[in-house]
């Protein structure tokens, strides 16, 4: 496995060539997966009704606990294989295979299972009613029956990178995206299968996928290959992947469940249609924000490794430069936000009341987008200097410790306008706490040279 | 051919096993390596030797930092594109290690050298304990310290080490399949037990003598 980039080049290439170089690949994976919610809502939005795009909203949290089940194995998978390749233990790596490729199935059949026997009761606390539930009922049993498959796909995607085939994951999320693009106005409005028939182009658009990764896999002249001995779950590799993957597993548990107040909080004083003018207004944020995070994807081992190497002169310049262009991305989220919020909305749903509440919606929360660019980047900054508990902290801030307050008292004065309120409100607070924790680090940063 | 060996010393801590591995190297006439690792990845990578000292023979995963390391991978010879994670340094240190072993032979103390090396074919690995008692006493002496604080130290270390070595090698330390020789150096003392592991070497590995 050759190196792509030794370290010392880190240490001291042109920061701004480091950085668009590895934050270009992670942007494209990042905005190719909020790409495809946007379409979905989309064709749903317009072929199926704004009910069906409430309903559909309602279902996003319980997807992506979904998901988050399947990172935890892919991504503890990835993790460790990517250790062991990196010691050329082959025979370790062929065994990882088998173990994710079988827990992926255990696991997502289970979580089929039980989700699918307490389907409507988990979709009426998340924020259903007698209206929305049929919609959001009829999607998920498609979307679980297939949840096998979408983890099989994913951790088999994250295990293409790890064994340093980035570009051939990229090409699988690519696909299944235009795949998906493709199927859901053939099903939606071609055979008229309504909101199934997005849930069923998404499973198929994965399902090829997942038969083109297999095939990859399968391939013996590869260093990394099924092996029908490595089917069998090992002990120590299963406690290995689980417990790496556990922390992106609870971060994702835990946007699942502000997201399900929200939705209660939007049901509760604005009625079904606040909750689709909400997942019209996320898929928005969703990807400017997955840019962001792609941005921050490239600072990580520029700054990680000029901090560790104490060259603290480049670690700022990658900061700031970071800072920027995360900061322009969001403005731009901004602008379109405000001066465009009516052509945003149209592009998702003709109904003209759930446009009305979208607008609203748009206008309220990205109140304090601007910044939030800032807030992310040094957020992950610090998780990038090691401090991984301070990136936690301040990711929290903005998306739990003062959100969940905020949630639960503004509604009480505001009505429905303060569920929107209470996410700007998390925005300011988030970005002021993030300034003061980077200026003290800087000051003793200083201290230390 | 290559003529070149390596031998690998894992060892409890209070065994004696730096020393012994020092006499060995001395007598084998190769080259001896211990903490001294720790100063050449530190120079190779270009980063601050107090990272690699803070990870050394220490429980190597840490479950906080995986948490943002879903989509990494874009070179996969950083861990969760992270230069800072121990999996990462622990590469750095590896890689050290076998260039190494690959430029003459070495005798290498801890840090999971016998399964960085496990495809060379001339290793010997040896596992080096003791009496708990006699522990207990070099490190009173080497570190002074009281009894009680010796024994807690021993104890720490232990299970850091074992961590360690369970974490990133697939085996189990101090367990005897895991190394072709284990000896108690209370049995014959250090010189003694340096003797018999020299005889085990050059039977082993066929050293003209």
């Amino acid at each position: 496995m050759e190196q792509k980039s030794s370290p010392i080049a880190l240490g001291t290439e042109d920061i701004g060539k480091l950085l668009l170089q590895y934050a270009i690949p992670a942007i494209i994976a990042m905005t190719a997966s909020s790409i495809y919610h946007i379409t979905d809502s989309i064709f749903i939005g317009h072929g199926v009704g704004a009910l069906a795009i409430s309903g559909l909203a309602l279902t996003f949290p319980l997807m992506n606990l979904a998901a988050a089940f399947g990172s935890l194995v892919g991504a503890g998978g990835a993790a460790l294989m990517s250790m062991r390749l990196g010691q050329k233990d082959y025979l370790s790596s062929n065994k990882i295979l088998g173990n994710v490729f079988l827990l992926n199935i255990i696991i997502g059949i289970s979580f089929t299972i039980v989700v699918l026997v307490f389907l409507d009761p988990i979709l009426y606390f998340f924020g259903a009613s007698e209206a929305t539930l049929p919609y959001a009922h009829e999607y998920m049993v498609v979307i679980l029956l297939g949840n096998v498959i979408t983890h099989l796909y994913m951790g088999l995607n994250a295990l293409l990178r790890s064994t340093g085939n980035p570009q051939k994951s990229m090409y699988a999320t690519l696909f299944s995206v235009l795949i998906n693009i493709v199927l859901n106005p053939l099903f939606i409005f071609g055979f008229k299968w309504g909101i199934q028939g997005s849930a069923f182009a998404t499973i198929i658009a994965q399902t090829i996928m997942l038969i083109w990764q297999i095939k990859i896999f399968s391939n013996k002249n590869q260093f990394i290959h099924f092996k029908k001995e490595f089917f069998r779950l090992q002990r120590k590799i299963v406690a290995d992947i689980l417990s790496i993957g556990l922390s992106p597993f609870l971060m994702n548990a835990a946007s699942c469940i502000i997201v399900v107040v929200i939705n209660q909080g939007l049901i509760r004083y604005g009625g079904d249609l606040s909750v689709g003018a909400y997942g019209i207004v996320n898929r928005v944020i969703f990807f400017f924000a997955m840019i962001v995070m792609g941005f921050n994807q490239g600072m990580q081992p520029i700054a990680g490794y000029n901090y560790g190497a104490g060259q603290y002169g480049r670690v700022s310049e990658v900061l700031k430069k970071t800072i920027i262009m995360a900061t322009a991305v969001v403005v731009v989220g901004f602008i379109i936000g405000q001066l465009f919020p009516y052509a945003v909305a149209s592009a998702f749903t003709d109904d003209k009341e759930l446009i009305d509440r979208s607008v609203e919606g748009l206008r309220i929360v990205l109140l304090f987008f601007p910044v939030i660019g800032f807030q992310m980047v040094t957020s992950n900054f610090f998780q990038s200097i090691g401090m991984a508990g301070k990136a936690i902290f301040l990711s929290l801030t903005r998306q739990l410790i003062f959100l969940l307050p905020a949630l639960l008292i503004l509604p009480l004065f505001f009505g429905v306008k303060g569920i929107w309120y209470s996410m700007p409100v998390a925005d300011f607070a988030s970005t002021i706490i993030a300034a003061f924790m980077l200026a003290s680090q800087f000051r003793s940063l200083k201290a230390q040279k | 051919m290559n003529e070149n060996f390596v031998i690998n010393i894992g060892r409890q801590l209070g065994s004696g096993g730096h020393e012994v591995g020092l006499l060995l190297a001395a007598a084998l006439n190769i080259d001896f390596y211990d903490k001294e690792l720790i100063e050449m990845a530190s120079e190779k990578s270009g980063l601050a030797k107090g990272l690699f000292e803070k990870m050394d023979e220490k429980t190597g995963r840490s479950m906080i930092h995986g948490i943002f390391s879903m989509h990494s991978g874009v070179n996969n010879e950083v861990y969760a594109g992270n230069y800072l994670c121990n999996e990462t340094l622990f590469k750095i240190q590896s890689d050290v290690i076998r260039e190494l072993a690959e430029k003459k032979s070495c005798l290498f103390v801890g840090r999971c050298a016998d399964y960085i090396l496990r495809d060379n074919e001339r290793v010997v690995n040896v596992f080096i304990a003791a009496d708990p008692a006699d522990r207990v006493k070099r490190v009173m002496q080497k570190q002074g310290l009281t009894a009680e604080k010796a024994e807690e130290l021993i104890e720490k270390t232990d299970k850091k080490r074992s961590g360690y070595y369970n974490f990133y090698s697939n085996k189990v330390w101090g367990a005897a399949e895991s190394y072709h020789l284990c000896i108690n150096t209370s049995a014959l003392g250090i010189e003694g037990t340096v003797n018999l592991v020299r005889h085990f070497v050059e039977e082993k590995l066929k050293l003209k003598v």
